[in-house]
């Protein structure tokens, strides 16, 4: 997620962000315009999450409520749909039956 | 502690590279306190249970596996955001043996990796380089341990040519890095993160700049975060240093002009505490002007901060962790006290079900410099 491991320039977004530690990167346009844009964020390899929960969906599962449920923080869903690994968000709970992974963050291990 | 929650504390230990500990050492360990000073080292305590026929008092404990100098990397994700507390070295153990079953206890104290910096004593030459250079220098010796050298270049360029004086260090690296940050105003400190392994080993000025943490409520009702604050005013904290100088040609002294605090630190106070003393700086009559500015301007840096907060706070009930050596604004106290304060120090205490944080809190006046605080 982060590219490089060291932070030099601390980044625009908070801690909790899923933007932070993504490079920005600049585009000049046409006219000479610098134009700021945040790089692609790739979703991270499944294998480097560590499980420590399961939930199977039912009926009027959310995102957010899960994240709220499990990690204490309802915006803190992306982390969920990282471990997952889905890019919609509503794909996780869209099906009910589904299991979803619910991990520590990416690159914190235990037992090991 | 492997139960989803608010708070997952994971530990890493190892002789040089720390990997994640077995399940039992996990399940054993009763509580951690992780202290943090800005400018100061860094050090930790951990508490294990020692039952008679655990895996620890059988087969870790004799193995060397809490053995001075193992390195242990304490890792807390609070609310779904992970955070490195601690990247350190065990110091010493204890062993406390009781006639109750389950009151045996082992525990662990260490410091941080700044400890390794101060086992072996040199005595080297650094000819013609400035200060900031020799510390980049002598931290990427320590470069297998994760740390990566973040140095600010000094504020008064100060080059001795060879053919004048050789500057020698004596004495351990880390005795001679925190020296050469004191005499520019400058703290030399190591900041665990942003991965479990790496730390930045920063030399530079205290970082009073950036955006404030959340807000620390106290007094508000159902907003307050925090159970109760304290401050304090010292009159006599703030020392005007003078400095006088001897020109080598004509050997007349002269005093020089103390130069605003303000190029290190920021203002965070807009009624600054005035200096109650005066003191004269022993020692700089023979040195360059550059140098003996530098020295003043650490001096009057050093003690400029007159105002001291210190509190409690609980982690769930606050939400986010509380770093140390970053601002922070602070509501409710009343028009001289709110506004944005330095965190000095940060003391985390880990139980199971409990998570709090001591905290001291530190400017250099009365009154704050911007109505509001944001967060």
């Amino acid at each position: 997620m982060t590219s490089n491991p060291v932070e030099a320039t601390p980044s625009p977004y908070p801690r909790t962000s899923r933007y932070h530690g993504v490079e920005v990167a600049v585009r000049a346009g046409h006219d000479g315009r610098q134009v700021p844009y945040l790089r692609r964020r790739l979703l991270p390899r499944p294998g480097g999450f560590v499980a420590i929960g399961e939930h199977t969906v039912s009926a009027g599962d959310r995102p957010d409520l899960l994240a709220h449920q499990y990690l204490g923080d309802a915006e803190q869903w992306w982390r969920i749909a990282d471990a997952n690994p889905v890019l919609d968000p509503r794909e996780l709970t869209g099906t009910p039956g589904r299991k979803v992974r619910i991990t520590l963050p990416e690159g914190v291990l235990t037992h090991g | 502690m492997a139960d989803p929650g608010p708070v997952h504390l994971t530990l890493l230990m190892g002789p040089r590279i720390p990997v994640p500990v077995p399940q039992p050492v996990t399940d054993a360990l009763l509580s951690a306190q992780v202290t943090v000073t800005a400018g100061q080292r860094s050090g930790f305590q951990l508490a294990f249970d020692l039952a008679k026929h655990g895996l620890i008092n059988r087969t870790l404990l004799p193995a060397g596996f809490f053995d001075p100098q193992t390195r242990v990397v304490l890792v807390v994700t609070v609310k779904g955001t992970p955070a490195v507390l601690m990247d350190g070295v065990i110091i010493r153990q204890e062993v406390g043996v009781s006639n109750q079953p389950g009151q045996s206890t082992l525990t662990v104290t260490g410091e941080d990796l700044t400890v390794l910096m101060d086992l072996e004593e040199h005595e080297l030459p650094h000819p013609g380089t400035p200060p900031s250079a020799r510390v980049a220098a002598i931290i990427a010796r320590y470069a297998h341990y994760g740390m990566v050298p973040v140095v600010v270049p000094e504020l008064f360029p100060q080059v001795t040519p060879p053919t004048q004086r050789v500057d020698t260090q004596k004495g351990t690296d880390l005795s001679y890095v925190t020296q050469l940050a004191k005499d520019q105003g400058y703290v030399f400190y190591l900041d665990p993160g942003p991965v479990p392994g790496v730390s930045r080993a920063y030399w530079g000025p205290e970082v009073r700049l950036g955006v404030p943490q959340h807000a620390l409520n106290v007094n508000m009702d159902h907003l307050s975060n925090v159970d109760q604050l304290t401050f304090s005013f010292d009159g006599t904290a703030r020392e005007e240093p003078v400095v006088r100088v001897q020109i080598p040609a004509t050997k007349i002294a002269s005093k020089l002009p103390v130069p605003e605090v303000s190029v290190l630190r920021p203002p965070l106070a807009a009624r600054p505490a005035p200096a109650l003393k005066k003191k004269v700086i022993a020692d700089t009559a023979k040195k360059d002007a550059a140098q003996a500015l530098a020295q003043a301007l650490a001096k009057a840096a050093e003690s400029a901060d007159a105002i001291t907060g210190s509190g409690q706070l609980d982690v769930v009930r606050y939400g986010y962790l509380l770093r140390p050596r970053e601002l922070v604004g602070v509501r409710g106290a009343g028009i001289t006290y709110d506004g944005l304060y330095y965190v000095k120090s940060v003391t985390h205490n880990l139980q199971r079900g409990a998570y709090t944080q001591n905290f001291t809190l530190a400017r250099e006046g009365l009154i704050a410099l911007y109505p509001t605080v944001v967060p």
